[in-house]
């Protein structure tokens, strides 16, 4: 098929797969924990469930609130799309994939963490505070690690852009075992945990003042709001470990414009999303959650493995 | 064959002190076989005037100037064990420390003796890096013999700030080694000779790299200030033989190994970075002591830190690194080595005598015990630079030499140090020697021994002041060997 | 350039750094000489690839040595030190554990600056991952500065030197065996002397008193 066809059935497939397919992810991720425990849980498809008995209640807003309550949701759900829909996640040629820069992501989802804390903000109560002041200081210490992580893999492969990236590593599989992908994959992988709010950063099954982050700034919404903030929520969680999954083991993507290709990529896309999220469920099963000070050292000791990660780089070039 | 027996003379020693439970006759056995390395290092000197010898499959290599270092060492140590054999005994008998603890004194002395000794007769300066760690073991071992909390807090300081130093040492060698190998002249060994030979094709940055590590790292045991923290604590801490050796030798073994480095440096990056390096430290630790001494409360450390002031003086003097200047600072070591060997000593002496070795404590010693507080009387004096004593002469040749290379202002920083440390020191000697005091009961046959020894060796250091005949040749020999 | 080789040589150095920075991170001082352990192991690997490489003996040697040296026993001692307070954490170090993962960050940056000079006198792959040799020194000194515990000093003692061994070895493709030989058993006697110190002031008073005493001075 034709170059303009096949991006665009990339980036469509994507998003489908990644908007539909993250909330199937999360209730995948709450599945495992609880068969960990001992317990039946929740069936996979709860949180598709959630979102559409949250569709069908009414809007309510808080009394004090402004503009900002109804419009973080769209932004959080809209920069989240965006992101997704030029990443290199099926395949390598997405539409705009001269876009899909590092730091376009990045600020990308960066623009979607800022709106959530500034939403938490704008219900004027104490938790939604307390929950934005603390997202931002994680935020705040992932990002450097984030960024430093993923420039260390730029380096290797000569250009900050994910799809060159993605590309690179397939074409030299000894880059993809060598010990910068291995630092990084260690930095990410702790970022990745800290940016979605999982244990042992944050708990999203929680309500407790003591120990509430993420939960605290939404605190507030209600209905469809409710729903497409979670919507948003999901899709930046698929966006981040669809990128740790196809930056260090990106075997399977589509890198030739044919239909087998292309479904080769999304059943590979599928099948690493699932071993990424089963990996990251049990460390939440085994793990406790770390108590807010002791937060620091885990993102800076994330941050010392991806300066190390860069220096490896450039000592092995 | 003489270098081989040089050093087999100690490790004997060794394996005797090892062997065989705390006697007196091994303290006595130890001095009189430090006297026979005494001897073979002074014909060894005779020997070494007319060309290197090398022994032991290359291993062991010995020129003029490891030849001086024999004799201080074995001067140092005679005196050393003599008094070792002394005190021990005397500790034993008042119930101060079990024989066992004796025992393993003694052995740790040996060890040390013979690790500097192999040390200065290494020709390989990987070996001589490994000995001088060695030293640094066996005297943690020393300086925690009393064991009291004082010792060890001493103790712990130095084995961490000296293992740090000497790592540094460790990865200097290591840079000059790697700018060798890449010499291009083949030759792959860390002997000196073969350094020397090709010194002036190694990369620049690499060997400035690599000496300034030396520097850091050899000055750390040699007491150069910033690393010299650990000094005044475990030169207190320690029995007063291992000060004096400490002291009197150790610091000159280091001395040694920077004064090889050094003439590798120059040859490799010209005299100014090294000349640089070594004035920064050598100031830095004058006036450092300087500052030191005027508020002393302990005579120990007193003498610890007039050590650090010495050893100043000497890398200002390796600074200047000319023959002349080298020759007063080999003639520096010996005297020094002596002098400050007899007022640890003496030091001991009146800490066993009077109980403690506080200068608010002491007062009248040259009435109490006139012949003891003459010989640390006297020994102030020799330390203090004043004729006829050698320090006067050596001290006198480094500022000229100084002035020669156009550093008069290190000349007249130095004699300003040297008046406020001349003050300083009298003051206090003067606290603690005059006074009017009743006399104390005369002391035995053994005391008048050991301080007759003290007697001889000051008499020593003046004759050596005096005139150096008949050492000026060696030392002159040895200074050219270390000024390319 | 045997692919093998490079890319053991390259992970072996990183797992020394990454044992280093591991050791700012941890508090626990079982988990600090474990990694200490690991270290060793990782050390004695890239001499004997090294040796392998080159066909040196005397470098498989000195490979050999370093694993059952500062693999084995030298954590072996240090574990018996520790068992003496099997609960001890690092708890109030003198700059706290984040602060010190960037400060560990900054070092490795500015020992990758610092060591150009060096590689550049002989570029190879082993002369190019020097800069991470130097980094474990400069992380074992900021160790050795910054915490208070006793065996946490000594662990940044030994930090200093395996990454003066790593430097070593990538440079000048180790010492001659001799010095070599000299300073693995220097570096063990140095652990049994500090473990001797440990114990007796241990029976004297609590430990770390002693080490942060400060009655000694002018």
């Amino acid at each position: 098929m034709t170059t303009t066809l096949w991006s665009w059935t990339t980036s469509l497939l994507q998003v489908v797969i990644v908007g539909v397919g993250s909330l199937i992810l999360i209730g995948f991720m709450a599945k495992v924990k609880a068969r960990a425990e001992g317990r039946v849980g929740s069936p996979v498809t709860q949180p598709l469930r959630d979102v559409r008995k949250l569709l069908r209640k009414e809007r309510l807003h808080a009394h004090h609130s402004s503009l900002v309550l109804p419009f973080a949701p769209m932004i959080i759900t809209a920069t989240a799309v965006v992101a997704v829909w030029i990443s290199p996640l099926v395949g390598t040629h997405p539409v705009m994939v001269s876009g899909a820069d590092i730091f376009v992501i990045v600020y990308l989802l960066l623009t979607g963490s800022v709106a959530a804390a500034l939403a938490g903000l704008d219900a004027a109560t104490a938790f939604g505070g307390m929950g934005s002041s603390r997202a931002m200081t994680i935020g705040a210490l992932a990002e450097p690690a984030l960024l430093v992580g993923v420039i260390a893999l730029a380096i290797q492969s000569g250009s900050s852009n994910l799809a060159v990236i993605v590309a690179s590593t397939l074409h030299n599989s000894d880059h993809a075992f060598g010990p910068v992908h291995l630092f990084a994959l260690g930095a990410l992988v702790i970022v990745v945990i800290a940016e979605t709010g999982r244990i042992p950063v944050d708990n999203p099954a929680t309500h407790l003042e003591l120990t509430m982050v993420h939960e605290a700034m939404i605190l507030e919404y209600a209905g469809p709001e409710l729903a497409l903030v979670t919507l948003g929520e999901a899709m930046r969680l698929g966006l981040l470990f669809s990128l740790v999954a196809n930056l260090f083991f990106p075997w399977g993507v589509a890198t030739s414009s044919s239909a087998a290709a292309l479904a080769l990529g999304v059943a590979a896309l599928v099948a690493k999303l699932l071993v990424l999220a089963l990996v990251v469920a049990l460390i939440e099963v085994r793990s406790a959650k770390l108590r807010l000070f002791r937060l620091p050292e885990l993102l800076a000791g994330a941050f010392a493995l991806s300066v190390l990660a860069i220096v490896m780089g450039l000592v092995t070039r | 064959m003489l270098l081989v027996t040089i050093v087999a003379i100690p490790l004997f020693m060794t394996l005797v002190t090892a062997l065989n439970p705390w006697r007196a006759w091994i303290g006595r056995l130890s001095a009189a076989a430090n006297v026979a390395v005494l001897i073979l290092g002074a014909w060894l000197g005779v020997q070494t005037m007319s060309g290197a010898r090398v022994a032991a499959a290359r291993l062991l290599r010995a020129d003029s100037l490891s030849a001086v270092m024999v004799l201080v060492i074995a001067a140092v140590a005679v005196l050393a064990t003599s008094f070792s054999a002394h005190t021990m005994g005397r500790e034993i008998d008042a119930g101060a420390t079990t024989r066992r603890h004796a025992r393993q004194y003694l052995l740790w002395l040996q060890v040390f003796i013979s690790a500097m000794l192999i040390a200065v007769l290494s020709a390989n300066l990987g070996v001589v890096w490994v000995c001088v760690e060695a030293t640094t073991i066996a005297t943690t071992f020393l300086v925690s013999h009393r064991r009291t909390s004082g010792a060890f807090e001493a103790s712990w300081k130095y084995v961490i700030i000296c293992s740090v130093g000497i790592a540094l040492a460790f990865l200097g060698t290591v840079l000059i080694y790697y700018a060798q190998l890449h010499a291009g002249a083949g030759s792959t060994s860390l002997n000196w000779t073969s350094l020397m030979a090709v010194a002036r094709q190694l990369n620049p940055a690499v060997t400035r790299l690599g000496f300034a590590f030396v520097v850091l790292g050899y000055g750390t045991k040699v007491g150069l200030v910033p690393m010299h923290s650990w000094l005044p604590d475990a030169h207190s801490q320690a029995p007063a033989p291992v000060s004096a050796l400490m002291s009197g030798v150790l610091l000159s073994v280091a001395f040694y190994a920077l004064l090889r480095f050094r003439a590798v440096a120059e040859l490799a990056l010209g005299p100014s970075f090294p000349r640089t390096v070594l004035l920064i430290v050598g100031v830095a630790s004058l006036v450092v002591a300087t500052a030191a001494l005027i508020a002393q409360r302990d005579l120990k450390r007193m003498l610890a830190y007039s050590s650090i002031e010495h050893m100043g003086l000497m890398a200002i003097g390796a600074a200047v690194g000319s023959p002349l200047a080298v020759a007063a600072v080999l003639l520096h070591i010996l005297g020094h080595g002596v002098t400050k060997a007899v007022l640890f000593l003496s030091a001991g002496e009146i800490y066993t005598l009077e109980g403690s070795t506080e200068i608010s404590e002491l007062s009248g010693l040259l009435t109490r015990r006139p012949a003891l507080g003459s010989v640390f009387g006297v020994g102030l004096v020799s330390l203090l630079a004043l004729p006829p004593f050698s320090l006067f002469v050596s001290e006198l040749t480094m500022f000229r030499a100084e002035v020669d290379a156009g550093l008069a202002w290190v000349v007249a920083l130095s004699l300003a140090c040297l008046a406020v440390i001349f003050a300083s020191v009298l003051r206090h000697g003067r606290h603690v020697l005059l006074g009017a005091r009743e006399r104390a009961t005369p002391a035995d046959s053994r005391g008048r021994a050991t301080i007759a020894v003290l007697v001889v060796a000051l008499v020593l250091v003046a004759g050596l002041g005096l005139s150096s005949w008949p050492l000026s040749p060696l030392l002159w020999h040895a200074a050219h060997l270390v000024t390319p | 350039m045997n692919a093998a080789y490079v890319a053991a040589l390259q992970v072996g150095a990183g797992v020394v750094l990454f044992c280093a920075v591991m050791t700012l991170w941890r508090r626990g001082v079982r988990t600090i000489v474990s990694l200490l352990g690991v270290q060793g192991l990782a050390l004695g690997a890239v001499a004997l690839v090294l040796g392998l490489h080159e066909r040196n003996a005397a470098l498989l040697a000195s490979g050999g040595l370093v694993v059952i040296l500062k693999g084995v026993v030298i954590p072996g001692v240090l574990l018996r030190a520790s068992r003496l307070d099997p609960l001890s954490r690092e708890t109030r170090p003198l700059v706290n554990v984040p602060a010190s993962l960037v400060a560990a960050a900054v070092l490795i940056v500015l020992s990758y600056v610092s060591s150009a000079r060096l590689t550049s006198l002989a570029p190879s792959v082993a002369t190019r991952l020097v800069p991470l040799g130097v980094a474990t020194i400069l992380v074992g000194y900021f160790m050795l500065v910054t915490r208070r515990r006793a065996v946490s000093k000594i662990v940044g003692l030994i930090l200093v030197d395996n990454g003066i061994a790593l430097v070593a070895y990538l440079l000048t493709s180790g010492v001659p065996f001799v010095v070599e030989m000299g300073s693995s058993i220097d570096v063990l006697l140095v652990v049994v002397v500090l473990q001797f110190l440990l114990l007796s002031m241990r029976r004297h008073s609590d430990v770390d008193a002693l080490t942060e005493r400060r009655e000694l001075h002018d």
